[in-house]
């Protein structure tokens, strides 16, 4: 593989991204229907739950020194069985991917271009994630810094101008339905994007210095967490915990409502760049994480011929992956936190059980 | 390794320009597009929709030679589902309808009597639909009517309708723009019934559809934004005058500014301008009964005195402020009495109040909250204050 290095900053930005993207559509809704006026709460608890678990993914990353999910499954589990074993990461990754595409393809034909077929939408926007991942984790990092202050403007904007629509009493009553809903609920932020970081372990070995890179990992989660707690805070507050539940979109929602001086308005699309930026970064690592894994599943000197056919599986995939909004409500509400806790969870704790066995054999 | 490596390129390269280059797939033009303003949904005895679009003339509207051609046209038509009227239209209208610069939607008074949530679906899922219109009710002509009246000084009569009820809010304070948001969420909430403007129609309708109507200094048929349509769940109630919307307004702390007149001591009258007022709900329970506690507070000034008052004491003022207290007072007893007594709507959101300040006991009588709804007591406690007289330091028919 090339010797490609990004800093720790740049690698708190690509965290941010990756716990923005998809989610800023899709957790507060659910949230809200269940944990009504409380939603926010569930979300700090995701975060902390957060922090401990890049804690954890952490060690990981330290403890594989420099090698990557892939590459550390083999060594430690052995040709065959460390293959197996990441087949079945190396397909979360993809179907991740493929998901995260048709989240961003369904909000387009929802609300913005619905006479355009979603394959359309599909192919456009992953010729530019393969162009990304073609030159490699550097420029993805570096483009992530020039998008990085676009994003906070965009939401102080928001934030701003949305303002005059609060309404406090939206909040009220605090723990109405008491504390179990909460803790209960924080499970949607924890499998949405917290348990997804898992992709990351194939570009922390990228990362300059070890020790700055985990703080950034850390920095990141919270900051990102911090994001997602304040759309979520925003919708309840101008919506209500009632309305973000009924809105598939919420938070375009709140951005249709902003109205400056009674002239300033229609801004929603504006808004969208946020999570259109945030989508790409997400999908951009996520397809980076899939193409570079499976090179080295295969041991291959460079990812770059697998990135055409990969895309042209997930076109496909992401169209298929569900038949229609309602089956993925389900499908996120129901299986996707299993599914995530056994390959978000279960597989890398199994690896860095392997990797300390390993460690200590070796010593002896 | 860089871009300009990637192995076919230059197909690539034309395979790109062809997708990019062909524009976009569902663009519309301006010169397509039929802006709807205004949209008036009624329900005919076979209990079918009739709903009527009205659309800008944009060659009328953006003119420097205007000619005779009304500046906006309506079409008309029916369906068994609002979606289904609104691809009917086009067998009426040359353009397709683009209804994301709607201003007001207009409830016949059939279809706001049997329940409005069913015609809000189609108005909150769509994805052309903003949600910055106003939900209001035709009082008392039927809604194609309502839509055709031209009106004078603002072109386009949505327009005029959507500033009329703007300052009446603003400056009278005897209405409510109501968003279609907050009209659903009322209606979800069981704490929280709705309010809708209502539109009066004044004068002939055949005289207000022609554009003869704005040729005339004084237009023969008006439009006016009077009197707020009540809603028990989503069904329409009844009406509160203009004395009742203001007390809903003042208990709800919603009054910017407006008017407020009583009769002096011996004769003559006096009103006072209020400026800014604000409004608290706090719920308690007193012996398993509800209690509602509204505190309103204003600040105002003398405005027009037609009495003998020395208004040089502080006496004098502060017997205005009593008055003025009174009639705040006054006017949220009325607006209770009619809403809490007559129509069992609870239109102040009491049951949210409760909800947020007695979340226990909330959960007890959510159920069956509108039986006791109509047992809620309620303090009001208006403070007035009245800080300044204007220019003139005394009446001006005071001799000195």
């Amino acid at each position: 593989m090339d010797n490609q290095t990004i800093s720790a900053r740049q690698y708190m930005f690509l965290v941010v991204f990756f716990i923005i993207g998809s989610s800023i559509l899709i957790v507060p809704t659910p949230l809200a229907a269940q944990a009504k006026q409380d939603a926010w709460m569930s979300v700090i608890l995701a975060i902390l739950f957060g922090v401990i678990f890049v804690m954890f993914l952490n060690k990981i990353g330290s403890l594989s020194s420099g090698k990557t999910f892939v590459q550390s499954a083999i060594y430690v589990f052995g040709n065959w069985a460390g293959r197996l074993f990441c087949i079945f990461y190396l397909s979360f990754l993809y179907i991740l991917a493929s998901l995260v595409l048709r989240n961003i393809g369904d909000f387009m034909t929802t609300q913005i271009i619905p006479e355009t077929p979603l394959q359309f939408t599909h192919i456009l926007f992953l010729l530019v994630v393969i162009g990304g991942a073609y030159i490699g984790v550097e420029s993805i990092a570096r483009s992530s810094e020039i998008f990085m202050p676009w994003m906070i403007l965009l939401l102080i904007f928001l934030t701003i101008s949305i303002m005059p629509q609060i309404n406090m009493d939206q909040l009220k009553p605090v723990l109405g339905n008491g504390v179990i809903p909460i803790i209960s609920n924080s499970s949607i932020v924890i499998g949405t994007p917290l348990l997804e970081m898992v992709a990351l372990l194939m570009i922390f070995p990228y990362v300059k210095e070890e020790k700055k890179a985990k703080r950034a990992w850390i920095l990141g989660t919270v900051f990102g967490g911090g994001v997602l707690f304040l759309i979520t805070i925003l919708c309840l507050l101008v919506l209500g915990s009632d309305l973000t539940a009924l809105n598939a979109y919420p938070t375009y929602r709140i951005a249709q409502k902003i109205n400056i001086a009674g002239f300033l308005e229609g801004l929603e699309i504006i808004i969208a760049v946020i999570w259109m930026l945030t989508i790409f970064f997400k999908l951009i690592i996520l397809y980076y994480a899939t193409s570079v894994g499976i090179a080295q599943f295969f041991t291959l000197k460079d990812h770059r011929p697998l990135l055409l056919p990969l895309g042209m599986g997930m076109v496909v995939l992401s169209i298929i992956a569900y038949p229609d909004v309602a089956y993925f409500e389900t499908f996120v509400g129901e299986t996707w936190l299993p599914y995530s806790l056994t390959h978000g969870l279960i597989l890398p704790a199994i690896l860095m059980i392997g990797l300390l066995v390993k460690r200590r054999m070796s010593r002896n | 390794m860089k871009l300009y490596n990637f192995p076919f390129r230059k197909p690539l390269f034309i395979f790109i320009c062809l997708l990019l280059l062909t524009g976009c797939w569902n663009s519309r033009e301006l010169d397509e597009l039929g802006i709807v303003v205004m949209l008036g949904i009624d329900k005919t005895e076979e209990s079918e929709y009739i709903l009527t679009v009205q659309v800008i003339n944009p060659s009328e509207i953006a003119t420097d030679a205007p000619t005779t051609r009304p500046p906006v046209s309506t079409f008309s038509t029916t369906g068994r589902t609002l979606f289904e009227a609104f691809r009917r239209l086009t067998t009426k209208s040359p353009r397709k309808n683009y209804l994301s610069q709607l201003r007001l939607v207009v409830l016949g008074t059939a279809v706001a009597e049997e329940g409005v949530m069913p015609v809000l679906d189609l108005l909150y899922r769509d994805h052309e639909f903003r949600t910055s219109f106003f939900v209001t009710v035709a009082k008392n002509a039927p809604v194609e009517s309502m839509l055709s009246i031209i009106t004078p000084y603002e072109k386009i009569p949505a327009n005029k309708i959507m500033n009329s009820i703007e300052s009446v809010e603003r400056n009278w304070a005897a209405t409510k723009g109501v968003s279609i948001d907050k009209v659903i969420s009322s209606i979800r909430n069981p704490g929280e019934d709705p309010v809708m403007s209502g539109i009066t129609l004044l004068g002939e309708e055949d005289t207000g559809t022609n554009i003869n109507n704005v040729e005339n200094v004084d237009s023969p048929t008006k439009l006016e934004i009077d009197e707020l349509g009540v809603f028990k769940g989503d069904k329409l109630a009844g009406w509160l005058n203009e004395n009742e919307s203001r007390g809903l307004n003042f208990a709800t702390g919603n009054v910017h500014s407006t008017v407020i007149t009583h009769p002096c001591e011996d004769e003559g009258t006096l009103s006072v301008e209020l400026l800014r007022t604000s409004a608290k709900m706090k719920g308690k329970i007193e012996s398993d009964q509800p209690v509602i506690d509204i505190k309103v507070e204003g600040e105002g000034n003398v405005a027009e005195v037609d009495c003998k008052i020395d208004l040089s004491k502080p006496d004098a003022i502060e017997k205005i402020n009593k008055h003025v207290e009174e009639a705040i007072t006054e006017s949220i007893q009325a607006t209770l009495a009619k809403a809490q007594k007559e129509y069992g709507s609870d239109i102040f959101g009491f049951g949210g109040v409760i909800h947020r300040d007695q979340p226990k006991y909330w959960k007890k009588v959510e159920k069956e909250w509108s039986s006791y709804y109509q047992d809620v007591e309620v303090n009001i406690d208006a403070n007035v204050k009245i800080r300044r007289k204007g220019n003139s330091t005394q009446p001006i028919n005071k001799e000195s």
